[in-house]
Order: C-alpha cells, then sequence, then structure tokens
C-alpha cells in the first residue's frame, strides 16, 4: 500500500517536473526567435533570482504572497467551486489592514493584530454576496466574483482617492507606514545570529510572515483533511448529490468554504501592505489573484503542495524580472510559460495519448529505422516512467 | 455639467446610438459564448481570444494595408486559440474551465509580449498605424429624422453583431446541424447512440466561439478605437458569459442581456461628466450586472419551486385519486 501510494505521488510530481521542462523549454525556443542574446536572456531569467541577495529576498517576499493565494484558491476548489474573487478580498484586506495602521492610535502589538484581523473580516464578508447567491440561487459564482473583483478595485481606489491620500501628495498613494508598524524581519533578533540578521535586513524585507505562512498551511492542511468542515467541504467538491443524501448542509459549506478562504487572501493583502509596499498604492495587487489559481492547480488542489509551487512561480516571475532588467526580452514571457504549464499539468489523457500514438506508429513501421524515431522510443520510456 | 444636460443627452439620439455602438463588443463574444454553451463547451477563453483577435487584426492590418486581410487573419487567430482549447478539453480530457484560463494566460501575456516585440511599447500600438474598418451609412434610413441618426453611421462591425443574431437563431433552432449541437449539449450519451460526433460538435462549437470572440476583439481594436492596448478586452468576454446566463441561453435574450450592459456602460459614460467621483461611476456596469444575474437567479429559483410544488400536487392528487395517468 505504502509503495503504491508512493508510486503514485511519485508519478504525479514526474507530470509536473515534465510539464515544467517542456514549458520552459517552449519559453527557450521562443526566446531564440526574438532576443539578439538568447541565452544570456535566458540564463537571466533561470539563475537571476539567485545570483544576489536581494533578489533571493524578492523571491521569498513574492512567494509568500502567492503561498497565501494558493492556499485560498486551494480550499475554494477542494469544494469544487469556481470563486476566483481572491484578487478582490486581498485588496480591500490591504485596505482594511493599512487603515486600521495608519488612523487607530493603539499600542504597536495589539495595533498589528487588528489589522490582521479587520483585513480578515473584510474579506470574509466581501464573499458573502456571490456565495450566497451561489449557494441559494446557483448563480454562476465564477462570473460573480469577476465583477465583485472590478468593483472591490474601483472601491479601493474611490476610497485611496477621496479619503487616504493626502491632496498635496502627488503620487495616489498613502502615507509610507511608519517602520515600527511594518511587520519585522524573519530572523529572531539573537546574539549570534546578529551578523546575518544585519546583512539579512540590509538588502531584503523578508518579515516574519514567513511564519505566518508555514502556520497557514499547516492550518488549511488541518482543515481540510483533520475536520469535519473539511470533509464535508470536500465531499461537497466531489459529489454535491452524495454530500446532500450524506445530510451535508450545503449551502452553510459553500457559503464558508468561500469566507474562509478570504482569509488567506487577505493575509496576502496584509503582507503586501505591511511588508512589501508599506503603504496603500494604486494596482498593488497587479493581477496577483490569478496566478493564485495556477498555484493551486499546480500543486494538485493538496495545500502541502502548494508551498513548492508557489515558491517555484515566485522564482519564474523574480527571473522574469531579472530578464527584462537585463536583456532584450520583456517579463510577460512568463505568462505564456505559465499557461503552457498549466496546460500540460491538467491534461489527464495527454501522456496516455501520445503513448498510444507512439504505439501505433511502431506497430506500422516495425521497428524504428530512423533516427527520429529512435528519439521518439526514448520519448516513450520517459513517458512510461511517468 | 448639470444634471439636467446630462438626463437631456440620455434622452437623445446620439445616446441610442452609442448605447448600440458600445453593446456591439458584448454581442459578439456572448453569440459565441451561447454556442459553446448550448453544445455542453462554456467557453472561458472568450475573453483571451478577444485580447488575441483585436492584436492580429491591428497588427495585420498596419502590416499588409488591407482591413479585410486583417479581418481574416483575426478570425483565423481566434480559431487557433479556440482549437488549443478544444484540442486539450476534447483530446486530452483538461478540465474545461481550467484550459479556459490557461488560454485566457496565454493570450493577455503572449499579445503585451508581441506588442513590445513588434512596437517597442508595452502599453498600446499607437506607435504603427493601423486601420479601422469602414463606417455604413444606410441608403435610405439615414434620412429619416429619428431612425438615421440611431442607425446609420455605424462600423461595419455593429451591423454584422445584430445579422449575426440573426444567424445564430437560425443556426440553433432551424437547422439541422444547430439541432445537433444542442442534442450534444443537453445528453451527450443520447445524441452519441443517435449517431452524432459529439467531440466533433463540439469543437466546431468552440470554432465558431473563437470566431465570434475575435470579431468582438476587432470591434474593439479597428472600430471602437483604432489601436490595440494592452488587455484590450476589459472583462467584456466575462460579461459576455454572464449575458448567455441573464439570457437564458436564447440568442434574443442573450442579445437583450447584451445590451442591457451596453446601457449601464453607455450610462456611465454619460454620469462621467456630472461631479460624482469617477470609480463609483465606474462601476455601474459591473454592479447591474451582479444585480441582473442575481435577480434572474432569484426568479429561476422560485419558479423551480412553482413547479415543483405544481408536481406535487398532481402527484399526490393522482394517487389519492387511484388512476395512474399519462400526465
Amino acid at each position: 500500500m505504502k509503495s503504491f501510494l508512493q508510486s503514485k505521488g511519485l508519478r504525479e510530481s514526474l507530470r509536473i517536473v515534465l510539464a515544467v521542462t517542456v514549458g520552459l523549454a517552449l519559453g527557450f525556443i521562443i526566446t531564440l526567435f526574438v532576443s539578439e542574446d538568447p541565452i544570456g536572456a535566458y540564463k537571466a531569467f533561470l539563475l537571476g533570482p539567485l545570483s544576489r541577495l536581494n533578489r533571493i529576498g524578492d523571491w521569498l517576499e513574492e512567494s509568500l504572497t502567492l503561498i497565501l493565494l494558493g492556499l485560498t484558491i486551494c480550499i475554494v476548489f477542494n469544494a469544487s467551486q469556481w470563486y476566483i474573487g481572491v484578487e478582490g478580498q486581498m485588496l480591500l484586506g490591504a485596505m482594511a489592514s493599512g487603515c486600521v495602521i495608519l488612523y487607530l492610535p493603539l499600542p504597536i502589538l495589539p495595533r498589528v493584530i487588528l489589522a490582521f484581523i479587520t483585513a480578515m473580516l473584510v474579506a470574509a464578508i466581501w464573499g458573502i454576496i456571490p456565495a450566497i447567491l451561489k449557494a441559494y440561487y446557483k448563480a454562476n459564482e465564477l462570473v460573480t466574483s469577476l465583477m465583485f473583483n472590478t468593483i472591490a478595485i474601483k472601491l479601493f481606489e474611490y476610497v485611496l482617492k477621496n479619503f487616504i491620500m493626502h491632496e498635496k501628495s502627488r503620487s495616489v498613494s498613502s502615507d509610507m507606514i511608519p517602520k515600527e508598524l511594518r511587520l519585522p524581519t524573519f530572523i529572531p533578533d539573537l546574539p549570534f545570529l546578529a551578523g546575518i540578521r544585519e546583512m539579512w535586513m540590509k538588502n531584503t524585507s523578508v518579515s516574519i510572515m514567513v511564519y505566518i505562512v508555514i502556520i497557514a498551511v499547516i492550518v488549511v492542511y488541518y482543515l481540510l483533511y483533520k475536520t469535519p468542515f473539511g470533509y464535508e467541504l470536500r465531499t461537497v467538491g466531489l459529489n454535491e448529490k452524495f454530500a446532500r443524501y450524506g445530510g451535508i448542509n450545503i449551502n452553510k459549506t459553500i457559503i464558508l468554504s468561500i469566507m474562509v478562504s478570504g482569509c488567506f487572501a487577505a493575509i496576502a493583502g496584509v503582507h503586501l501592505t505591511l511588508a512589501i509596499h508599506n503603504r496603500l498604492i494604486q494596482n498593488m495587487t497587479s493581477g496577483l489573484g490569478f496566478e493564485g489559481i495556477n498555484i493551486a492547480i499546480l500543486a494538485g488542489n493538496n495545500p502541502l503542495g502548494v508551498p513548492v509551487a508557489g515558491l517555484l512561480y515566485g522564482y519564474l516571475r523574480a527571473g522574469s524580472d531579472v530578464m527584462e532588467r537585463s536583456s532584450d526580452v520583456s517579463r510577460e514571457l512568463v505568462f505564456v510559460i505559465q499557461a503552457m504549464v498549466l496546460l500540460l499539468v491538467t491534461a489527464e489523457r495527454l501522456l496516455p495519448t501520445i503513448q498510444k500514438r507512439i504505439a501505433e506508429i511502431r506497430q506500422n513501421n516495425g521497428n524504428g529505422n530512423g533516427k527520429n524515431k529512435n528519439a521518439k522510443n526514448v520519448k516513450e520510456g520517459e513517458t512510461n516512467v511517468a | 455639467m448639470s444634471l439636467e444636460t446630462v438626463i437631456r443627452s440620455i434622452f437623445s439620439t446620439l445616446f441610442i446610438a452609442s448605447v448600440i455602438r458600445i453593446s456591439t463588443p458584448i454581442i459578439f463574444p456572448a453569440m459565441g459564448g451561447l454556442i459553446a454553451t448550448v453544445t455542453g463547451v462554456p467557453n472561458m477563453a472568450l475573453e483571451g481570444i478577444m485580447n488575441v483577435g483585436a492584436f492580429t487584426g491591428v497588427m495585420v492590418s498596419a502590416y499588409t494595408g488591407n482591413v479585410w486581410i486583417a479581418i481574416l487573419a483575426g478570425i483565423v487567430a481566434g480559431v487557433l486559440m479556440a482549437l488549443l482549447l478544444g484540442l486539450f478539453h476534447l483530446k486530452f480530457k483538461t478540465d474545461l474551465f481550467m484550459a479556459g484560463l490557461a488560454v485566457n494566460l496565454m493570450s493577455m501575456g503572449g499579445t503585451v509580449f508581441l506588442l513590445y516585440i513588434i512596437t517597442g511599447d508595452k502599453g498600446n500600438s499607437s506607435n504603427v498605424k493601423s486601420l479601422s474598418v469602414p463606417e455604413l451609412s444606410l441608403p435610405l434610413i439615414k434620412d429619416i429624422p429619428v431612425l438615421g441618426e440611431i442607425l446609420s453611421g455605424h462600423p461595419v462591425f455593429t451591423y454584422l453583431a445584430f445579422f449575426i443574431v440573426f444567424l445564430v437563431y437560425i443556426f440553433l433552432y432551424r437547422t439541422r446541424y444547430g439541432t445537433h449541437m444542442r442534442a450534444v449539449g443537453e445528453n451527450p450519451e443520447a445524441a452519441t447512440t443517435m449517431g452524432i460526433n459529439v467531440v466533433r460538435a463540439r469543437m466546431i462549437a468552440l470554432a465558431i466561439s473563437g470566431v465570434l470572440a475575435a470579431l468582438g476583439g476587432m470591434n474593439l481594436s479597428m472600430a471602437y478605437l483604432q489601436l490595440f492596448q494592452r488587455e484590450m478586452a476589459a472583462g467584456r468576454g466575462w460579461i459576455g458569459i454572464a449575458a448567455v446566463h441573464l439570457g437564458a441561453r436564447r440568442p434574443l435574450g442573450v442579445m437583450l442581456a447584451a445590451i442591457l450592459f451596453g446601457f449601464a456602460d453607455a450610462i456611465s459614460n454619460q454620469l462621467g461628466s456630472l461631479n460624482i467621483p469617477s470609480q463609483l461611476v465606474q462601476m455601474i456596469p459591473y454592479v447591474t450586472t451582479v444585480t441582473a444575474l442575481a435577480v434572474y437567479a432569484i426568479q429561476q429559483r422560485q419558479a423551480a419551486i412553482e413547479r415543483m410544488k405544481r408536481y406535487q400536487k398532481e402527484h399526490i392528487e393522482v394517487l389519492a385519486t387511484g388512476e395512474p395517468q399519462g400526465e
């Protein structure tokens, strides 16, 4: 039994590795066509994030946000709810936390904690309307949540421009958040770590969010697999009729799944406000919400896989930034690669179809007698392993 | 500008003409979404295909100098994206929703990537000189006082959009193949036993939706504006999907839903000149979409409950009288 489980997991991860490799290869082929110095550009893309300490920091920071967004989507997708209002929930969470931090005169610790709680509440409440419409009236949650995203973006801009922004300031943004209210660095202030801490803080601002994200991953795993709510949620996701027959309150589960997922989107928003941008600015989420979907899918909707997928996509994003700055290839290449990986990972029948086709070719031609066919046979060997 | 002038302008012929113009790029993807949805493959990539169509149209028109070749190229590009979606969903069993998202992502990234390579700009294509489709003034109608102003002088695409609504109706309800497609959407197993090729019907439905979404995109970049902008569709593909739901999957209903969104958009354009924060005004089309979807969903739910009650009543009466009848 154990070996069986292992082999299945191995197969899945091999499939993902294969998909990522094919995606990166495709990206390289595109680079070959468009770049003056394709090798240099691709080297910057693949190795760039590791080349300097501050770039490693950027990669980790980006990944933390992405992991939280992946967890958000992971919860709703496990309930088979195609709710993708993450962007709006994240943005409003960021706004709520920013307001609390900037305007509530409280001591530091309670203020930061209150910022987290307010953000989570706001995000959860923002999800209620699409959730109720879906649960009770079967309104397509995909469309409503997308509409709510745009509404949230406009609402954020409205509040930012009319209530938060200073009339004198040139950019559309709030004041900078004071240093002591930002999330502190994740390396604890211990004597023997002082040197590393100093160096790390000078270059990056990776914060204690690292620990919060680790806890969040464990919480989501526990929630989905070890609690009655998680069981109900997954049952609804697998088969709604069966869940109803089993006496599960489907409407409640759907609404709760969307609200709970919103809490993690809100933490991502807090991360943007209190650690990355350190203020509220226009376009602060810039399409990050959709990345959550890619990550959840790459992780197979398993919360334990989300950190790996998040680190991978964070790496690709950071790499594409480096590539854009140091070569003539623009960072949008990474979206094409991601889309390819997404298609290949979710294509359940892709490998069997290729295997069948190769077997047919083999049968028709007897033993491979060209170089081309040998190559194909080699590939078949690979796919059999996968 | 005062409220009075805004209200007066809303009741003007120019406003009605602008509603028609703004509705056009929603009608195209909505019709595409309709055909795909009734065939059982709700196309979630309309948004991305619109971007691809808009981009291809602009670039080909700039380099060939021929609008019609450009339109053809845009359509081909749209169909290719739709077939990519179909290939992965129908042959490789990718979840349709996820494949749609992937195609959207690829279109969004791909168009900006190519835009940068071709024009050196990531925002829009104003560096290259692209063409727009001609406007059509209807010979006799343009001389009628009010009607002429409303109906005449729109880009060719606008007339095409309304004509396509008619064509889609004829196709789905009056032709053999359209009926087959609806059968495939209703019950694929039954359709298979009747000898209909389900995969082929769905592939064709996706291809048609690709054609229509690409036309919608080109309507934006070659008629509405005369250039391509990053993420030009700006949610119109998704609003098109909302229109399919709202229009109860009927061509006429879907068209009316699309016009409702066009109307909300036109209103928000007019209110933009008032002293209301622009962000609130810009919310109007999206709030309208959600409200309309909510009202429709609630109404459907009530109708279903009503039906169930009636059924129960009849059923129980039959049981009570002990006469099992056909109805």
